[in-house]
C-alpha cells in the first residue's frame, strides 16, 4: 500500500518563522508523493496541535508523520507519543530538525535557511516513506542505583533511593563521606554545622536496610547499559563487579587553586585561600592570628579563579560572595578589632543572602569595586601585603590597603581528575562542568542513557540546591528502573540472509560480541543476537556484500534522504 | 545581505545521534552562522558509515562530505575511531579509483560539546571546495 | 449552592499548576501515584506560558511549558482542577489530610468547547485583560490565551452583563449559565505546595511614576510585547503607538528595598533583563537599551556568559540609581540618577522605561490549611530543614516547590520541584496507604476538568 505521509511545519513562535519561510515549505511539500497533508503551526508541541495531529492521523489514515521543528533531542519522545496516540506505530514517527539547524544556524540569511529547511524536510519524507512498525526492545532493569561521591549530595541521593523501593550502592574515594562540607564548620543561612549535617545524613543512612557503602573505593570499569550496567569497584587492592540498572554521579567540585603570583598567592606573605582562611577562624580562639602575628586588616579579593577577563573560568561560581561575607561577618563578631576590605567585582548576595550582605554594611565592613579591566594588585611591602585597586564606588579613586591577611575567594573548579567523566563518556559544558541534556526539559540527565548528574558535579551550587538536584537526580534515577523493565528503541542491525556469504568479517566489527556465525538453510551466515545489538552500525560497512543493514539507517532510507538534500 | 548572494558548496555531514548532532545543534542556538548549503543526516555512530553512501552523495552531486566523527567519545566504545578511521581510508581509495580528488572527504572528531570547532572546520572545507571546485565564484 | 460535597481521594495533591507543580505532579504521577492538580488559574502553566523567551539558552518559553502543559493534561494519572480553591487543608492522620476544594464556575463545558472565539466575537463587554498585564483590552466570554489548557472558553461573570449573545453565537451550546460552584471533600496522603510568587506592584512606588505616566511599564509587560502570542506585532510605547527607540531598565524595583518592605534580592530581575535587551536589540536593531543595576546578578549555569553577551551586543550598563522619574510633554520620560562611577547625579531621557519588578512572596498558602504552616520572615513557605530536606516545610507530609519558598529562576524552580516530588514519594511509600482507603469512594475523573 502506498504510505500516507502528514507533514507538519512548525513555526516555533517566530523561533523558525521568523527566518524560515514556513509556508513555503509547506508549499514545496504538499505536492510530494505520498504526501496526503501539509500544515503549518504556531507550536507544533502544543496540546492544541498534538490533538491536531492525533485526529489527522485517524482522519486521514495517516501511516507515517513527520514534525519540521526542534531538535529532535527535545521534541522526538513528545511526537512519537503522539502518533501513539493516533494508533501509529510510534517508529514510523520521523523528526526533521529546521530550528537548531536551519532558522537558527542560517539566521543570517534567510533564504538560505528557508531552502534547507525545504530540503531537510524532502530528506525526512524520503526516509518516512520506508519506515517501518518496529516493537521496542525490553529489557530487565536492575531495581538498584550506583551513587558516586558520598559528599552531600551523594548521601541526599543515597538516602532518598533508599527510601524508593531501590537497593543503593554508595562508592566514595575518600575514608569518610561527607566531601566538602564535613570540612564546615559554619555555613550560610542556618545554624548548623556543615559536619553535623552530614553527621547526621550519614547516621541515618548506615541504618537503612538497603544502601552498601564503599569506602576508599573508586570505579574503574563500565560495561552494559541502562538497566544492567555492570560497574567494576576498586576498594584498596582489592577488585569486584556489582550491577546496577542506573547510575547517579555526584562527585562535586575542587576549589579552585591559584596559579602562583595570582594576586599574590605564594608570592606575597600572608595571602591564603578562602577555604583556609574558614579553617582559620574555625580554629582560632579569642585572638585571630597568621603565622604568629595579630590579624586585624583583612583583604578579600573576590571572584579568583572565576568570571576571568583572561583565563578559562568565565562562569561566576554563585556561592562564594555570600560565602565570603558570611565569614567575615564571624570574623568581626567572634575577634576584637577587625575591620574587613571586600575588593569585589559587583556583590552577589542573591535572594534571601541579601541581609547578610546588609549586616555586613551595618558592620562596617568596606566595599571596594572594580571591572574586570582594572582588577586589583597584591604586592609586598615591609613583609605585609597590600592591595592596590581604582576603585569604581569612589569615581575610580587608586587606594590602596595594608592587610594583615589577604584572603583570595576561590570559586568552584570542575575536578581536574576526569576519571568517572571518562568512564561513563560524560560530556562537559563550555564551563568544564558535566553538561545535563537541558537546563529547563532535564536538568539532571545525560546523553548517556541512565547515567544521572546531581550536585556541583554539574555546576557550582549552594548546600541547599546541591540538595534539590540531588533529590532530583534521584527521583530520575528512580524512574529509570521503577518498573523492573525498560524500553529501548529496536533500531539494530540486520541481516539479509540469503546475501550473506559467511565470510564472518562482521563479528571482529562489533564490539558487543552480538554477532555469530549459524548454519541456517545448508550454509553458514551471520546472524546477530537481539538482545546484545545496540544499534551502532559498525558491521555494516565491513560487509563485502553489502548484507547487513540498520533498521531504520537502511540504504533505501540513506540514498532516499541523498536524494532528497541535493 | 552579502552571504546571502555567495556561492557555497554543497556538503553532506554525517553526524552522530549522541555525540556530533548535539555540537551541531549547539552551534545553531550559539547562531555561530556556517554556509546553508551545509546537510546532515544523522546516524547512530560515526563507524557505521557505508562507502557506497558517501560514492552516492558524489554521484548525486554534492561537493564535499564531511564525517562528523565521535572519536574517543563515542557511546559504543573506544574501537570507533579507528573503524571511522579505516571506512575513510577505504573510501579514499575507492574515491582515487573513480577518479573523485579524496580531499573531498573530510572527517574530524566533533565531541558533543565541539561547536565552534564544527563551524571552523565546515567554513574551511566550504572555501577549499569552492576554490577547487568552484574556482569562478 | 446547595449542592452536596462531592468525596474524592487521591494519592497527592499538588497546589499550583505553574512549571514547578507541573513538574511535581508528573514525577509523581510517572511513579504511579494519582494526583490532583489544583491552579486557581483558568489555564495551567502558571507565569512561565505567558513568558518570551527563557535565559540562558532563549529557548521560547512556550517550547518548553506547552509540550509539559501537554502531558500533564493528558495524563492519565493527574486530575487537573483549575478555576479552583483550596481550603482547609488538615493532617488527620500519616496516611491522611482532608481539605475542601471549592470549584468555581466557569459556565462553558470544557469538554464540549472548541476554541472558535464565536463568543468573544459576540460579547458586547470590554475588560483590560489580565494575561497580556493590561496592554490591551479582551472580552467578558473569552479565551484566556492563545496557549491555553484547557484550551476553552471562559466568562466572567464579574464583568458579564447577562445579555446572552454568547450563547447565541456559540455554535455548540456549551456556555451554561446555570452552573455553580461545585464542592468536594478531598481525601490525601501528601501536598505539594507549589504556589509560586507575586509580582512587585510599582504603584507602591509612586516616584517611578508607574500608572501615571503610560510609557513606564512593568517587565511583565514588555516580556508579553515580545512573546510569540504578543498582542502586538511589534514593540509599542503605549502613549502615541510609536516604536521605542532609548529604553531604560530599572532593576530592583522592588527588590533590595526595605522602604518597600522587601529588602532582599529576587534572583531573577537581572537575568530577565538582559534576556529582554538581548531581544529587543534583535527586534529593533535602531534602538539603545540601558539598563540601570546595582550589581549584576548573572550565578547560574551559562548566566555570566549570557550577561557579557549583551555587553558585547552593545547593551549599554549604568551603575546607578534611579531618583525619580518625570514625564516630558512628548510622552518621553526624565530619568534622574546617581552615576555611581562617576559619582554625580545625572539625568537621562529616555522614550520608554521597564521596572524589572521583583518576585514577592504568594501569601495564600496560609490561608488554605487548617494547621500552622509556618512562614519565615519574608513571609515565603518556612523550611524548617533548609540545608538537609529544603522541601519540607513546619508539617510532616507537606512539602514546598519552586518560588513558594523562595525567589528563583526556572532551573532552580525544576529542580526544586524534583526535590519536593521526592519526598513527597519517599513520604507515601513510607506510609502505605491502608486497605480499602478511608475517605468514601473513590473518583478517578470528575466530569467538567
Amino acid at each position: 500500500m502506498e504510505k500516507r505521509i502528514g507533514v507538519y511545519i512548525c513555526h516555533c513562535g517566530g523561533n523558525i518563522s521568523d527566518y524560515v519561510d514556513v509556508e513555503k515549505v509547506r508549499q514545496s511539500v504538499e505536492n510530494d508523493d505520498n504526501i496526503v497533508l501539509a500544515k503549518t503551526t504556531m507550536f507544533a508541541c502544543s496540546d492544541a496541535n498534538q490533538k491536531d495531529m492525533v485526529d489527522d492521523i485517524n482522519n486521514f489514515n495517516l501511516d507515517g508523520v513527520i514534525v519540521a521543528s526542534c531538535s529532535p533531542k527535545l521534541h522526538l519522545v513528545t511526537f512519537r507519543n503522539v502518533t501513539e496516540r493516533g494508533n501509529l506505530n510510534k517508529y514510523t514517527y520521523v523528526h526533521s530538525n529546521i530550528r537548531e539547524q536551519a532558522s537558527w544556524a542560517h539566521s543570517d540569511n534567510k533564504e538560505g535557511a528557508t531552502e534547507k529547511a525545504i530540503h531537510l524536510v524532502k530528506s525526512a519524507i524520503a526516509k518516512a516513506r520506508h519506515t517501518q512498525p518496529l516493537d521496542p526492545t525490553k529489557i530487565k532493569a536492575e531495581k538498584s542505583v550506583a551513587v558516586i561521591g558520598a559528599g552531600i549530595a551523594g548521601l541526599k541521593a543515597a538516602l532518598s533511593l533508599s527510601e524508593k523501593e531501590t537497593h543503593v550502592f554508595v562508592i566514595e574515594k575518600e575514608a569518610a563521606v561527607g566531601g566538602w562540607v564535613a570540612k564546615w564548620k559554619d555555613l550560610f543561612l542556618t545554624d548548623e554545622t556543615g559536619d553535623a549535617i552530614i553527621k547526621r545524613l550519614y547516621e541515618e543512612l548506615k541504618k537503612r536496610q538497603n544502601v552498601t557503602i564503599f569506602l576508599n573505593s573508586e570505579v574503574v570499569g563500565n560495561t552494559g547499559s541502562i538497566g544492567n550496567i555492570s560497574l567494576k569497584i576498586k576498594q584498596k587492592e582489592e577488585e569486584f563487579d556489582i550491577t546496577v540498572g542506573s547510575v547517579l554521579v555526584a562527585t562535586g567540585f575542587e576549589p579552585y587553586k591559584p596559579k602562583e603570583d595570582e594576586f599574590g598567592f605564594a608570592s606575597v606573605p600572608n595571602v591564603i585561600t578562602l577555604p583556609e582562611f574558614k579553617q582559620l577562624i574555625d580554629h582560632e580562639k579569642n585572638t585571630l592570628t597568621y603565622n604568629g602575628k595579630p590579624v586585624h586588616n583583612i583583604a578579600y579579593i573576590y571572584c579568583v579563579g572565576s568570571r576571568q577577563p583572561e583565563g578559562e573560568n568565565t562562569y561566576c561560581s554563585r556561592y562564594c560572595c555570600t560565602a565570603t561575607i558570611h565569614a567575615a561577618n564571624q570574623v568581626r563578631n567572634k575577634f576584637r578589632d577587625i575591620q574587613n576590605y571586600h575588593f569585589t567585582r559587583g556583590v552577589r548576595s542573591y535572594g534571601k543572602q541579601e541581609l547578610l550582605y546588609a549586616e555586613s554594611l551595618q558592620g562596617g565592613d568596606i566595599y571596594l569595586q572594580s571591572y574586570e579591566d582594572g582588577l586589583p594588585t597584591v604586592f609586598a611591602r615591609n613583609n605585609k601585603p597590600v592591595v592596590r585597586v581604582n576603585d569604581i564606588l569612589t569615581g575610580g579613586k587608586e587606594l590602596e590597603v595594608e592587610a594583615d591577611l589577604v584572603v583570595l575567594v576561590t570559586g568552584m573548579a570542575p575536578r581536574s581528575d576526569n576519571k568517572v567523566g571518562s568512564l561513563f563518556k560524560l560530556p562537559k559544558g563550555r564551563d568544564k562542568f558535566f553538561n545535563e541534556i537541558h537546563m529547563k526539559l532535564r536538568p539532571v540527565e545525560t546523553v548517556i542513557d541512565g547515567v544521572t548528574i546531581a550536585g556541583a558535579c554539574q555546576g557550582p551550587k549552594t548546600i541547599i540546591e546541591t540538595v534539590n538536584s540531588a533529590l532530583s537526580a534521584a527521583t530520575k534515577a528512580y524512574s529509570n528502573i521503577s518498573k523492573g523493565v525498560l524500553e529501548t528503541d529496536p533500531q539494530i542491525a540486520k541481516i539479509e540472509a540469503p546475501a550473506c556469504i559467511g565470510c564472518s568479517d562482521c563479528l571482529p566489527a562489533c564490539p558487543f560480541d552480538a554477532i555469530s556465525m549459524a548454519r541456517q538453510g545448508g550454509k553458514s551466515i551471520a546472524v546477530i543476537n537481539n538482545s546484545l545489538c545496540k544499534g551502532c552500525g559498525m558491521c555494516t560497512p565491513v560487509c563485502p556484500t553489502d548484507a547487513i543493514d540498520l533498521i531504520a539507517y537502511s540504504n533505501v532510507e540513506i540514498m532516499g534522504m541523498i536524494d532528497a538534500l541535493v | 545581505m552579502a552571504i546571502a548572494t555567495k556561492k557555497t558548496a554543497k556538503i553532506l555531514v554525517f553526524s552522530t545521534e549522541k555525540i556530533s548532532d548535539p555540537a551541531i545543534d549547539m552551534a545553531g542556538l550559539m547562531k555561530l552562522h556556517y554556509p546553508p548549503t551545509v546537510y546532515t543526516i544523522t546516524v547512530p555512530c560515526s563507524s557505521g558509515i557505508k562507502s557506497k553512501w558517501i560514492l552516492y552523495a558524489y554521484e548525486k552531486g554534492f561537493d564535499g562530505v564531511f564525517i562528523a566523527a565521535d572519536g574517543s567519545d563515542c557511546v559504543y566504545g573506544e574501537s570507533c575511531t579507528e573503524k571511522t578511521g579505516k571506512l575513510v581510508t577505504k573510501t579514499h581509495e575507492l574515491m582515487k579509483s573513480q577518479e573523485i580528488e579524496p580531499a573531498r572527504l573530510r572527517m574530524a572528531a566533533i565531541c558533543s560539546v565541539c561547536s565552534e570547532s564544527f563551524v571552523k572546520q565546515i567554513r574551511s572545507f566550504n572555501d577549499y571546495l569552492l576554490k577547487t571546485l568552484h574556482p569562478e565564484s | 449552592m446547595n449542592q452536596e460535597k462531592k468525596n474524592i481521594t487521591y494519592d497527592a495533591l499538588v497546589i499550583g499548576a505553574g512549571i514547578a507543580g507541573g513538574e511535581a505532579a508528573l514525577n509523581l504521577a510517572n511513579t504511579g501515584f494519582k494526583v490532583l492538580l489544583v491552579d486557581k488559574d483558568d489555564s495551567i502553566g502558571g507565569k512561565m506560558i505567558l513568558l518570551s523567551k527563557v535565559f540562558p539558552t532563549l529557548d521560547c518559553a512556550a517550547c518548553i511549558t506547552t509540550p509539559k502543559v501537554s502531558e500533564i493534561s493528558r495524563h492519565p494519572n493527574i486530575t487537573i482542577f483549575t478555576g479552583s480553591k483550596v481550603d482547609n487543608i488538615k493532617r488527620v492522620s500519616e496516611n491522611e489530610f482532608t481539605a475542601t476544594i471549592y470549584k468555581k464556575p466557569r459556565y462553558v463545558h470544557v469538554e464540549d468547547c472548541t476554541a472558535c472565539q464565536k463568543c468573544e466575537e459576540a460579547c458586547p463587554v470590554s475588560v483590560s485583560d489580565q494575561y497580556q498585564y493590561g496592554l490591551v483590552g479582551r472580552k467578558a466570554a473569552y479565551i484566556p490565551f492563545s496557549i491555553c489548557n484547557p484550551k476553552a472558553a471562559v466568562i466572567d461573570i464579574e464583568n458579564c452583563t447577562l445579555c446572552g449573545a454568547c450563547e447565541k453565537a456559540c455554535p455548540t451550546d456549551c456556555i451554561d449559565f446555570t452552573m455553580e460552584e461545585e464542592q468536594y471533600d478531598l481525601h490525601v496522603r501528601t501536598v505539594v505546595l507549589a504556589t509560586g510568587f507575586n509580582l512587585f506592584d510599582p504603584l507602591k512606588m509612586p516616584r517611578y511614576g508607574f500608572g501615571t505616566y503610560k510609557n513606564v511599564l512593568t517587565s511583565m509587560q514588555m516580556e508579553r510585547q515580545i512573546a510569540p502570542t504578543r498582542p502586538f506585532h511589534t514593540i509599542l510605547r503605549p502613549s502615541d503607538g510609536k516604536m521605542p527607540d532609548k529604553i531604560a531598565y530599572v532593576l530592583c524595583t522592588g527588590s533590595r528595598d526595605a522602604s518597600v518592605g522587601n529588602p532582599i534580592c529576587s534572583q531573577i530581575c537581572c537575568m530577565y533583563s538582559i534576556k529582554q535587551a538581548q531581544l529587543l536589540m534583535g527586534a529593533l536593531p535602531m534602538a539603545d537599551i540601558t539598563i540601570y543595576y546595582l550589581n549584576i546578578r548573572s550565578f547560574g549555569k551559562g548566566f555570566e556568559e549570557f550577561y557579557e553577551q549583551a555587553k558585547g551586543m552593545g547593551v549599554n550598563f549604568v551603575k546607578g540609581k534611579i531618583g525619580k522619574i518625570t514625564e516630558k510633554e512628548n510622552g518621553n520620560l526624565m530619568l534622574r540618577y546617581e552615576d555611581i562611577n562617576a559619582g554625580k547625579l545625572k539625568v537621562a531621557e529616555h522614550d520608554m522605561v521597564v521596572l524589572s519588578v521583583g518576585a514577592l512572596p504568594n501569601t495564600e498558602a496560609k490561608g488554605m490549611f487548617a494547621d500552622d504552616l509556618k512562614l519565615d520572615k519574608f513571609e515565603f513557605v518556612g523550611q524548617p530543614d533548609l540545608m538537609a530536606s529544603p522541601a519540607q516545610t513546619s508539617i510532616e507530609g507537606v512539602f514546598v516547590a519552586g518560588t513558594a519558598s523562595a525567589p528563583m529562576d526556572i532551573p532552580d524552580a525544576i529542580l526544586s520541584a524534583g526535590s519536593a516530588s521526592s519526598e513527597a514519594i519517599s513520604y507515601l511509600m513510607k506510609n502505605v496507604a491502608p486497605q480499602p482507603p478511608k475517605g468514601g469512594v473513590k473518583v478517578e475523573q470528575v466530569s467538567g476538568c
